[in-house]
């Protein structure tokens, strides 16, 4: 056994040196003498000449001038590659479409054909009656707990709140507590149903939501407070309003614009996506640079054409555009926004 | 949109098949020892071969081997701060994650309960990762290759190290370095730096720190291009990054996820042909090869049929309907439960389920490489499992449980080698005639030896599940509600037993390193149960069909007459495709029962 042990160590040291060594350094000299560009992460420069990332990676855009990839799961963190890992069961995944689909969503047909309908969600949303039965808030809650809760904890801001609403309302909390006898200490987020429950009742037709103003000496401060319109009522009750309003004939949004990639990195996006996102683009542009929207929509229609892609020139799929490249020749062409 | 969809498969399938031929050809030529090698590589051969070996012999190098891999990997891991590469001072994972994955890359698995980009500096990338993934795949394929010397009556069953050398320098060295060179040119990064930090064209959209600052873009980069390509070609999964081969660096164009695709087949499909061609029963071997390519076919057409050319069903419309429960009232349950009609989301879903996919592969890529990669037990994905839709993951899943559809590194074959005794066996009972597998007689021995081989897989998968879907090393650990919570249980389990690697990734499982404040609640109870489900279903399926092989090989064979059972013609095909099936089928079909179709069925959205 013993010389099979000897044998065994031999075998190691042979298999590191050439599979960990030899190897790996062989390919390093072949990828940097005649790939130098990819085998160093495909670096893009901007127009200072520093990387601003790689044409693979994907990065968030916000701003309207900018066409925005997929959403990322990743937080387009491309040192912590994520999936959603949601199921198709999962109601946390039909909620996060359906927040990314209302303030973006038109009519297809009728008499609103081409309008989006986050204003009549607000509309909706005041009247606070949902499927027959008095405030919509208060059910929400009720139906998902968790998306409650993870309001809640999900900022420091909407926690405190709660914690506020919790010290002026004893007699809540002392049932909740009746209710609950395993949980001495209930946190924000186990006041989470309770505290939606109250809210909506005293006031009807609201949500508490983020507001930005600025104070007398001048700051500009985040406070929470009751709203009846404004994104996160688009977006959180857009499911809601679609359950009563399911005959509303609306139009399609590409599914990749509301789908997180597996890496949470894709740089790519579809054309039609793209497209869809032209208007917005092109209109913002044009603002921007005081000129004619149809003439700035042309352009960058053609930069799109420019940059289309297809996997195996169209036969294993249909045509990318990679997002990233778009909006850095956006912005070398019409300066950043 | 047809050729868009079934060309990529299709393509993927028949090239492995045409390569095989050659493949196999150059293997058997290889493990014969035919060969001359150049005079300095004869030096090193002559240096680890130990002689001739008996099957007791072999299998024992194999396990001391493997425990000199196993303290070799652990010490690599133990000591990450220590080692150079390591800029961004990456220091120890949790030791049970650390034993997770030594066993887990030892046994071919590549399970992993860390994230390569967070968790593993370069050096560890290299000496550990690259090192496991050559050797690992090595040695599931010398195992087959005595295997096959046993049941040809050779006088010795070869030398186990000699063996290895071969399948090292001959095989995966070469093809792993053309296989590299490909990823390079695609983007796969090859650099021995970190990471850079690049200031992204939109600041703000990055978010501020905890210091208010404007984050920026952390790009780990590395020697991503040579773990690429040995992770495939070993079928060995995992990856350079968390998301593996979905990740744009792994896997950058769709040539790339062509050639990644193809790259986990060629070997598993070879494999084959090579047990043929050294057994010199060609035609058996393409008997064997027909059904394994049919089952794969079946496999993948099931995930693309319900993955691309379905809707993701969790946004699309649902009628109201009632399930009717009888016998489940419990007090605070009616047996009717009602479910109000939900109204579908508007987004166009023609290009199926998109969550988790990546648009750059192609329409079907993501559906194909899932399915392949159980398959041939790769575990590497390129789209995530925990979001194909619920039906089509049983394909995936069923890739693991019959775990002999080409399969990993020579452990494929021999499981289907054992499904082929217990298939002559069943004949041989049905028609009242001792069974016999290349004129040799089966006996009690054998037949003993072949059921173990292929009942410790649902024991291992099945107990575990029940374990830990009863407690809370299950409960808590799972992301999403219901059937799919006990899908993400499963899964694992049969990644783990099945040497795969692939994940539901939701799956709460990463400590992370060994100072993490805020681990997985559940983390070291799954390193330690998947590492022993690891490690069982990996040695004692190579072992027992060793020892059995030897025993058969012992025996006289007698010539073929009449009234033997052919074993290379289609009968014989059907007759094992149905052994496969049924026997897979009522191992595994009441817990995927349990899992995939209870969710399929509804109602969606479920929980929330």
């Amino acid at each position: 056994m013993l010389r099979y042990l000897s044998k065994s160590i031999l075998l190691l040291v042979f298999a590191v040196a050439i599979c960990c060594v030899i190897y790996p350094l062989a390919l390093w000299a072949v990828g940097q003498l005649f790939f130098p560009s990819q085998s160093n992460g495909s670096l893009l420069l901007g127009s200072d000449g520093r990387p601003v990332g790689s044409r693979l990676i994907a990065q968030p855009f916000t701003k309207d001038e900018y066409f925005q990839p997929r959403p990322s799961a990743a937080s387009y963190d491309a040192s912590a590659s994520a999936s959603s890992s949601l199921a198709a069961s999962n109601y946390a995944l039909r909620d996060r479409v359906a927040r990314s689909l209302g303030p973006i969503v038109n009519y297809r047909s009728g008499p609103k054909v081409g309008q989006p309908v986050a204003p009549d969600i607000e509309l909706w949303f005041r009247k606070d009656v949902f499927q027959g039965a008095p405030h919509i808030v208060a059910q929400w809650a009720e139906l998902h707990n968790s998306l409650a809760q993870a309001w809640v904890t999900g900022d420091t801001a909407h926690a405190a709140y709660v914690d506020n609403w919790a010290k002026r309302h004893p007699e809540e909390v002392a049932r909740f507590m009746k209710d609950n006898p395993k949980i001495s200490q209930p946190k924000a987020s186990d006041l989470a149903v309770i505290f939606f429950r109250s809210f909506s009742a005293a006031a009807p037709g609201k949500f508490p939501s983020g507001v930005t103003r600025t104070g007398k000496d001048g700051k500009i401060r985040t406070m929470i407070e009751p709203v009846s319109a404004g994104p996160d009522v688009q977006s959180i009750f857009f499911d809601m309003w679609r359950q009563d309003h399911a005959d509303a004939d609306l139009q399609d949004i590409p599914g990749d614009l509301v789908t997180t990639s597996a890496s949470g990195l894709d740089p790519h996006i579809t054309l039609q996506n793209a497209e869809f996102q032209l208007d917005r683009v092109a209109l913002k542009w044009a603002a921007n640079l005081k000129r004619n929207p149809a003439e700035v929509r042309d352009e960058i229609e053609r930069l799109l054409q420019k940059n289309v892609s297809a996997p195996f020139g169209g036969l294993a799929g249909e045509k990318i555009i990679n997002v990233l490249e778009v909006n850095l020749e956006l912005r070398n062409r019409y300066g950043a926004p | 949109m047809f050729i868009q969809i079934w060309l990529l498969p299709f393509a993927l399938l028949a090239a492995a098949t045409v390569i095989a031929f050659p493949l196999s050809r150059y293997m058997a030529w290889i493990m014969d020892g035919k060969y001359r090698p150049l005079p300095v590589i004869g030096w090193f051969e002559k240096r680890l071969d130990s002689g001739p070996q008996n099957w007791k012999q072999y299998a024992g190098s194999l396990l001391l081997f493997n425990t000199v891999l196993f303290i070799f990997g652990y010490l690599v891991l133990a000591l990450q701060p220590f080692m150079p590469l390591n800029p961004d001072g990456k220091t120890i994972l949790a030791p049970s994650t650390i034993f997770n994955s030594v066993v887990s890359f030892m046994t071919n698995t590549n399970i992993q309960h860390y994230s390569g980009d967070q968790h593993l500096s370069n050096f560890s990338q290299i000496f550990f990762c690259i090192s496991n993934m050559f050797m690992s795949a090595a040695i599931g394929l010398c195992s087959l290759a005595a295997i096959i010397r046993a049941l040809r009556s050779d006088t010795s069953l070869g030398n186990f190290f000699l063996d290895m050398w071969r399948v090292l320098i001959y095989m995966f060295v070469p093809a792993a370095f053309v296989f590299a060179t490909i990823f390079i040119s695609q983007g796969s990064p090859m650099t021995f730096q970190s990471a850079y930090q690049v200031s992204t064209l939109e600041p703000a959209a990055m978010g501020t720190t905890d210091k208010g600052e404007v984050k920026r873009q952390n790009i780990v980069v590395g020697p991503v291009a040579a773990l690429e390509s040995i992770k495939m070609l070993g079928t060995n999964g995992g990856g350079f990054y968390g998301m593996n081969s979905a990740h744009p660096f792994e896997n950058p164009t769709a040539v790339s996820n062509f050639f990644n695709t193809l790259a986990m087949m060629i070997f598993p499909f070879a494999l084959v042909l090579m047990y043929g061609r050294m057994l010199v029963r060609m035609r058996h071997a393409l008997v064997i090869f027909s059904v394994m390519l049919a089952l794969m076919a079946g496999t993948v057409v099931w995930n693309v049929y319900f993955d691309t050319l379905k809707p993701n069903p969790g946004l699309t419309a649902h009628a109201a309907r009632t399930i009717d429960m009888p016998g489940a009232k419990a007090s605070d349950m009616e047996t009717k439960l009602i479910f109000p009609a939900v109204a579908g989301l508007p987004v166009d879903q023609h290009l199926g389920n998109l969550e988790g996919k990546e648009m750059r592969f192609g329409t079907s890529a993501g559906a194909t490489f899932d399915a392949l990669t159980t398959d041939v037990t790769c575990g590497a994905v390129n789209a995530e499992e925990d979001s194909l839709n619920p039906i089509a993951a049983l394909s995936p899943m069923a890739g693991m449980w019959l775990n002999a559809i080409f399969g990993g590194k020579g452990v494929g074959m021999i499981n289907m080698l054992m499904f082929v005794i217990i298939g002559i066996f069943i004949a041989g009972m049905m028609v009242g005639r001792t069974p016999e597998y290349l004129g040799k007689k089966i006996e009690a021995r054998e037949v003993k030896l072949a059921a173990i081989t292929v009942l410790v897989h649902p024991f291992m998968i099945l107990g575990f599940t029940a374990i830990f879907a009863m407690t809370h090393w299950g409960i808590n650990a799972v992301s999403n509600p219901g059937a799919h919570g006990f899908s993400q249980i499963l899964y694992q389990f049969s990644s783990a037993s099945a040497n795969n690697g692939s994940a539901f990734d939701g799956l709460g499982v990463t400590y992370g390193f060994y100072n993490n404040p805020t681990p997985a609640p559940e983390a070291v109870a799954w390193d330690i149960a998947t590492g022993l489900v690891m490690a069982f279903s990996r040695f004692l399926p190579i072992i027992a069909p060793i020892a059995m092989a030897a025993f058969l090989g012992e025996k006289k064979t007698s010539p073929a007459g009449l009234g033997t059972l052919r074993d290379d013609d289609a009968t014989f095909g059907m007759f094992l495709l149905a052994t496969i099936l049924i026997i897979g089928a009522l191992l595994f079909l009441p817990a995927a029962a349990l899992g995939p179709i209870a969710e399929h069925f509804g109602p969606f959205p479920f929980g929330g």
